[in-house]
């Protein structure tokens, strides 16, 4: 693990414990994803309305704390605003507000939404023909939506060559509707598709900048709270809480070690 | 009104590279000429209601003023909550045309039917609902409102009618003003059976073609009057009783399927909304108790 993505986990750790607000184990699963992307897309986070930027979405929106862990981390606002996170009137809510906060593109929570309006987001470009381009992080449980799989056909049948969807297998499909060789799947509908160990960021951000003939979807093998070994063995326990102070401790160690 | 809807949109597409078609596989012979002239903004996206809103959002985010055409229980009904939540919470405006009304399709049965629209519609932060009852309402509310930047849903239903009023967007029309006791209020193509129905009869009249923003001005100047609603769908009376403490009711939809197939007029005639049902419902008002 990078020392910055540790360092994110630690902030997302801490603040969970403070805020009484969870849904570790999702951000868990992401943090190398959102941190290749933003290290590697143009976006200025001193002007997040930038008119040259590219388009990141977080369809799979209940990962929100580490989205805003990242964020912070990349200078859109700082890491002490987001330990309101969860509280009444804050800007820092379970799933992103685009109106509150800047650097969020489109407010996502209920699942199979984000990915749709990103294809939108795509169209326009293309009509523009503009060189911008736009990622959707996706979640696999999120992907039992059947919009998930209209958005992508519409995609394809337009060519956007310009999108690219990241499906965060980090397995949580397993606990319902399972959906066991995703590549296959979106190779089907006919995407462009990559296979790689999503905490690997040299891996994510090859991947990242890699062209395509049309939509590409990169299928991020990732871990449920990778890092913590108590967040992987007790995966549904953990889903939304957060620690309390002894939890905490242990997952600090946990993370330390990187147990997993 | 699907012509003047086309037309609408082809001669503003003239002046505004910004408009986008979006077609849910309906409507796409209406859309040729629009097609062959502006390839890049148009697109027959399928039969993917869902999508097609998520698409009209993240359209509207990159500065276009898309407009999303389909059958009204689909795009409306099945969406939802992409209407909610891409269109309204996003505040990513566009526009939504749907046809079928509420029995355009009569003889395909009530999965084609759809008299819930205005209702759900309404009840969505910062969206506009508008149902045209005839070809120049459709002209002139789809010019003042396509890019306004909101969410905005146009009804369109091929049995308009033919009566040649003032439009305004949010305005009311006083069609007839008699100091009568009771009033009643309608909107959209019915307009043209309750003309008939209340012709000689001793009533005020109100038409509206915005269900939201209702004009409550128009409403209040009615409050002491009994308020009958006749309407061929849900959502004016809801948006007609915003105004507190008034004595309406309403005329309308029955709660069942109207699943007898036939025609629009045979649909209207068995649930009490041809025009003689629709007089004698009004007669009854007339002849009821007074306020």
């Amino acid at each position: 693990m990078i020392p910055v993505c540790k360092e994110i986990r630690q902030d997302i750790l801490r603040i969970a414990k403070d805020s009484g607000h969870g849904h570790i184990p999702t951000c868990f699963s992401v943090i190398e994803i959102l941190y290749a992307v933003y290290d590697t897309i143009k976006h200025d986070p001193r002007n997040p309305s930038w008119e040259d930027r590219d388009i990141f979405v977080l369809s799979k929106g209940h990962a929100a704390l580490g989205y805003y862990c990242v964020l912070a981390r990349f200078g859109y606002f700082d890491i002490d605003k987001v330990y309101s996170f969860g509280a009444f009137m804050s800007d820092y809510g379970g799933h992103a507000d685009r109106i509150k906060l800047p650097g969020v593109e489109v407010s996502a929570g209920s699942l199979g939404h984000g990915i749709g309006v990103s294809v939108g987001q795509a169209l326009g470009l293309k009509i523009n023909k503009s060189s911008r381009r736009v990622i959707a992080l996706i979640g696999d449980g999120e992907s039992n939506e059947g919009s998930v799989w209209e958005a992508v056909m519409v995609a394809v049948n337009l060519k956007l060559d310009n999108l690219t969807i990241i499906y965060d297998n980090n397995m949580s499909h397993t606990r319902g509707l399972q959906i066991y060789n995703p590549d296959e799947r979106f190779r089907a509908f006919g995407g462009d598709v990559a296979v790689i160990n999503g905490h690997d960021m040299d891996s994510l951000k090859k991947e990242i900048n890699a062209k395509a003939d049309n939509v590409r979807v990169i299928v991020a093998n990732t871990k449920k709270g990778f890092g913590c070994r108590t967040l992987i063995d007790n995966q549904y326990e953990w889903h939304r809480k957060s620690p309390n102070d002894e939890e905490f401790k242990k997952l600090m160690a946990e993370l330390d070690e990187e147990t997993i | 009104m699907r012509r003047q809807f086309r037309d609408t949109i082809m001669d503003l597409a003239e002046q505004d590279d910004r408009i986008v078609m979006i077609l849910g596989d309906v409507s796409v012979y209406l859309f040729n000429d629009f097609k062959e002239k502006y390839a890049d903004r148009f697109y027959n996206m399928g039969i993917c209601e869902n999508t097609l809103i998520s698409v009209t959002a993240g359209l509207s985010s990159q500065g276009f003023f898309p407009f999303v055409h389909s059958i009204a229980p689909f795009i409306t009904e099945r969406s939802f909550e992409q209407i909610k939540l891409d269109m309204c919470y996003n505040q990513f405006g566009g526009n939504i045309v749907s046809c079928g009304a509420s029995f355009d399709y009569a003889w395909d049965g009530a999965t084609h039917h759809c008299y819930t629209d205005l209702a759900i519609l309404r009840t969505l932060p910062g969206m506009e609902v508008i149902q045209p009852g005839s070809r120049k309402e459709v002209d002139i509310l789809i010019r003042s409102q396509y890019r306004n930047g909101k969410p905005t849903y146009f009804r369109l239903s091929d049995h308009p009618h033919d009566i040649d009023i003032p439009v305004e967007f949010g305005k009311g029309v006083l069609l007839k003003d008699s100091g009568s006791e009771v009033t009643v209020m309608t909107a959209g193509p019915l307009l043209g059976n309750v003309v008939e129905a209340c012709r000689d009869l001793n009533v005020n009249l109100v038409y509206f073609n915005t269900i939201k923003p209702i004009d409550k001005e128009m409403i209040i100047r009615f409050r002491d009057t009994k308020i009958l609603v006749v309407h061929d769908a849900f959502g004016l009376y809801e948006a007609v009783g915003e105004v507190p403490g008034l004595d309406a009711s309403y005329h309308g939809l029955p709660d069942e399927f109207c699943s007898w197939y036939g025609t629009l007029n045979d649909i209207r005639k068995h649930i009490g909304l041809d025009a003689a049902s629709i007089r004698e419902v009004v007669q009854h008002a007339i002849v009821g108790p007074a306020k």
